[in-house]
């Protein structure tokens, strides 16, 4: 008999009897909606919802995104690391669907300028509501630096994942994900990813997700099914790598003199720009990766600007994600 | 008395060291190209770090070449006690290595400055300004980040220490801010590391080693330097 350490609506997890430092995470036959005001049971559900969840969490592992996912334990059960949960939950959008169409009176189906982040509290006693990112970072939910590292690893797994769809002429519409932090301090990419936390839309707009039992339009098992078969046939090594760039901003410390920052304020000043009481010239870096974000590449990152980037003596430097 | 006179991309002051330095008996400075790496510096009893613009000043003043191979090696030598000198970028390169504290910031005028100034020896226990007591010499300056800067811990450490050999003067050997070129701390020119066999200098004294540039002054540092090796 293992542990029970969570109970979720759909999810249990266990306490990994071999190791303090995993847990297994078990998927129910439960199908939930509506805040869990719509629920069923669903035999052969939880395996789905397993087998998509370890088929694209190693995905995304390949991919080199940091995440919780070690390995299949069995058919309705995944081992993963043990993290303490952010109180915050990610969405990311490229098609308007849900609530979000509700909340702005939107049409179902309009293709947004840009992938869009959005933040959630995770309280189910709030009804999980909308925040902003300043919002969470005065409420102390989540630091600036976290924030930003998930919604850049956010932005990595939607390049990812549409990809990867967009081989099977299938459409990433929209998706939650939730992240954690290891013992060791690491942020990773946790929960589980299926239909039932994005929305994958066909050709024809069918839904390949849990909006087929939202809104009973068809069999759940049957959708659940399909997209796995077709997410067998894709090529994951045919996605090519996401570059992403990051921003070192290096500035001299208050105090130090800044000959650079001095001659620009004069011309400015020559030029009749008088409001320029005073200006300071920095160094702007960016840096390319050539894999997502993870806490590794972001310790590396700090290193780098004490090591080169910035002689701490006379200058501040700090790393931009967003 | 192997001295190895180091060349990164953009020194350019190989050429005046070798020559000043090969007029001292028993100097036998050679050129060693950065890419040679440690293999480069094999047979050196000393090194010299000459002036220049290594790697174009990019990133900042010596930061570039401070993290390249041969630098390892440098240091293993600074740490067995060998001499080493550092001459204008020379010694921003030591600085951003880390072998001498602090940091040689822009100017405070925000100009590039080349000139003749005066340096007072202040300290006479170094190897590089022993029998230099109370000398005021005269040397040339040549640099747009020659404003040494450090921690106020350092700072004390530095002058507890006797560390700082050679301040900016006058000619009658005042230290004082109008005597100051570039706003460096304390009218500080040069410091040496806590065992005393590293120097950091700001002016040339290459630069000044015949009396037809002008002075002989830094022939009489450089002949400390070659007289320190073992």
């Amino acid at each position: 008999m293992m542990d029970l350490i969570y109970e979720g609506k759909v999810k249990k997890v266990y306490q990994d009897p071999k190791s303090p430092e995993r847990v297994i995470i078990e998927f129910t036959d439960l199908v939930t909606a509506g805040d869990g005001e719509k629920k069923e049971e669903i035999m052969g559900k939880g395996k789905l919802t397993s087998e998509l969840t370890k088929y694209l969490l190693g995905y995304l592992e390949g991919k080199g995104i940091d995440t919780h996912f070690v390995k299949a334990h069995d058919e309705k059960q995944i081992l993963c690391r043990k993290v303490e949960i952010y109180p915050v939950e990610v969405v990311c959008r490229n098609i308007a669907a849900g609530s979000f169409c509700r909340r702005y009176g939107l049409e179902k189906g309009k293709v947004l300028e840009e992938p869009l982040v959005e933040f959630f509290v995770k309280d189910d006693g709030l009804h999980d509501p909308l925040i902003t990112q300043s919002g969470i970072v005065s409420l102390g939910l989540v630091s600036e630096e976290v924030l930003q590292f998930m919604k850049s690893v956010t932005l990595s797994v939607n390049y990812y994942l549409s990809e990867l769809l967009q081989q099977r002429n299938l459409s990433l519409v929209d998706f939650k994900l939730e992240f954690g932090r290891t013992d060791a301090g690491h942020i990773v990419l946790a929960d589980e990813l299926s239909g039932d936390t994005m929305r994958v839309w066909d050709t024809n707009s069918e839904s390949l997700d849990k909006d087929v039992f939202r809104e009973d339009r068809g069999e759940i098992i049957e959708v659940y099914a399909k997209l796995i078969e077709s997410l067998k046939e894709s090529k994951p090594e045919e996605v090519e790598d996401r570059q992403e760039i990051i921003q070192v901003i290096v500035m001299p410390k208050k105090g130090i003199k800044n000959p650079p920052g001095e001659v620009t304020k004069k011309a400015l000043v020559r030029l009749g720009f008088g409001v320029a009481d005073d200006v300071r010239v920095g160094k702007l870096f960016s840096v390319v990766l050539k894999t997502p974000l993870t806490s590794e590449i972001l310790a590396q990152l700090k290193l780098m600007n004490i090591k080169l980037l910035s002689n701490p003596i006379s200058e501040n430097s700090e790393v931009n994600l967003s | 008395m192997s001295i190895a006179v180091i060349r990164f991309p953009g020194t350019n002051n190989e050429d005046d060291v070798l020559k000043a330095l090969g007029k001292i008996p028993d100097a036998n400075p050679y050129l060693v190209p950065s890419r040679k790496g440690l293999a480069g510096l094999k047979d050196a009893d000393a090194v010299v770090i000459p002036g220049g613009f290594s790697y174009g000043d990019y990133l900042r003043a010596g930061a570039v070449a401070s993290v390249e191979v041969i630098v390892e090696g440098i240091r293993d030598l600074a740490e067995d006690g060998k001499p080493v000198l550092g001459i204008c970028n020379g010694f921003q390169i030591l600085a951003e290595m880390g072998l001498l504290p602090g940091v040689l910031l822009p100017n405070d005028s925000s100009r590039f400055i080349c000139k003749w100034i005066y340096l007072k020896v202040c300290e006479t226990n170094s190897i590089f300004s022993e029998n230099l007591e109370n000398a005021v010499l005269r040397l040339p300056i040549a640099h747009a980040e020659g404003n040494y800067f450090c921690s106020r811990e350092q700072l004390e450490a530095l002058r507890d220490e006797q560390r700082i050999p050679f301040r900016y003067c006058d000619s009658h050997g005042e230290t004082s801010t109008e005597s100051n070129p570039n706003g460096s701390l304390e009218n500080i020119a040069g410091v040496t590391n806590q065992r005393g066999n590293v120097l950091g200098l700001m002016p040339h004294p290459e630069r000044a080693s015949r009396q037809i540039l002008g002075s002989s002054d830094g022939l009489l540092i450089l002949e400390n330097f070659v007289r320190a090796i073992k």
